[in-house]
């Protein structure tokens, strides 16, 4: 089996001895990531701080143990924030709440027009309109980058079933969006 | 479509291809994305009809916008190392030991100076000492025992 090659295994050692430096580079390599994923995942702004801030309390008190080769840090920081986002899916399901929390309007700023604003909340509306596996997957493989074996491992499915779920989940979001996406409701 | 193997590529596979990874190759699996290259280069203009819809799509979502990371949040984050048991270093430490090494460096330079200097001092004495003799013997009527007591 071939050594995975981790890009954050220098960051994650020198975090691990408190190298102030690595703790804020990892902040600032890591915490945008988490609160992407969290957001996406929830749809709701303050419980998407609150997975991404427990995210990376986790990964604080990890690195001092960490093992480098046998996975990637990015891959078990997303199994962190992803198990943190199914909690709170997994609550919301048993407190059924009148419908999921709209994100804030940041209202029309100099460098966010009104059309981006509102294209981005119809967006983040289809988005999480999705079943939550098929958005799981949109946002693994389409925003957060990772790639197939990596999304699928996460998810604990195979990579097939990772591709159906992409492929329902694209589907679904070209019948929504058909509008934003002229000639992508063929 | 698991990335295992060689693909054989036409528009079809394109097609269902980029229904599952999108209208940009740098999101698909290696092979596939090896494959659809070639095809693509081969066939440039139906290429561009067959990633139309899924690029389409791509560009929608990307108007989904980055939420922001706050300065509460990120101080909040960096506080939580130390609270994880992180035992953040200092810049202190190596501050002190430098100064520490540099303190050691001016006292020896000190006492090397002070060792020189006292040598020298001696050295001067007995010259002076010896330059008086010398004149005091070339005047007349004094021996050395007057110069000298």
């Amino acid at each position: 089996m071939a050594a995975i090659v981790d890009p954050d295994e220098d960051l994650v050692r020198r975090v691990g001895q408190g190298d102030p430096a690595a703790i804020q580079a990892m902040v600032v390599r890591k915490l945008p990531r988490m609160l992407a994923l969290a957001q996406r995942m929830l749809g709701d702004p303050v419980e998407a701080e609150d997975v991404a801030q427990e995210a990376m309390l986790r990964a604080w008190k990890q690195a001092p143990r960490w093992q480098p080769g046998k996975a990637r840090f990015d891959t078990w920081l997303h199994r962190v924030g992803l198990n943190l986002c199914y909690d709170r899916l997994r609550r919301r399901r048993e407190v059924p709440t009148e419908a999921p929390p709209d994100r804030p309007d940041p209202g029309p700023a100099p460098d966010r027009g009104l059309l981006a604003s509102e294209l981005g909340q119809r967006v983040h509306r289809a988005l999480s309109a999705l079943p939550d596996r098929q958005r799981e997957a949109i946002v693994l493989c389409h925003y957060q980058e990772l790639g197939n074996i990596e999304a699928a491992s996460l998810m604990s499915v195979s990579v097939e079933a990772l591709e159906s779920l992409l492929s329902r989940g694209r589907r679904s979001l070209r019948r929504t969006l058909s509008d934003l996406a002229p000639g992508a409701d063929a | 479509m698991t990335g295992l193997g060689r693909i054989d590529m036409d528009e079809a596979t394109l097609i269902a291809l980029a229904d599952i990874w999108g209208g940009d190759l740098r999101r698909w699996p290696r092979a596939e994305a090896e494959a659809a290259r070639c095809w693509c280069a081969a066939n440039p203009d139906r290429a561009e009809r067959a990633l139309f819809a899924a690029r389409q799509l791509d560009a929608a979502l990307e108007a989904s916008p980055l939420p922001d990371v706050s300065i509460a949040l990120r101080d909040r984050v960096i506080a939580s190392a130390t609270e994880a048991g992180l035992k953040v270093r200092s810049g202190w430490p190596a501050l002190k030991k430098l100064f520490w090494i540099g303190g050691v460096g001016w006292a020896a330079a000190a006492c090397a100076g002070v060792v020189f200097g006292t040598t020298l001092g001696q050295r001067i004495a007995t010259e002076r000492q010896a330059d008086v003799v010398l004149e005091q013997a070339l005047i007349e009527g004094l021996d050395d025992t007057a110069v000298l007591g």
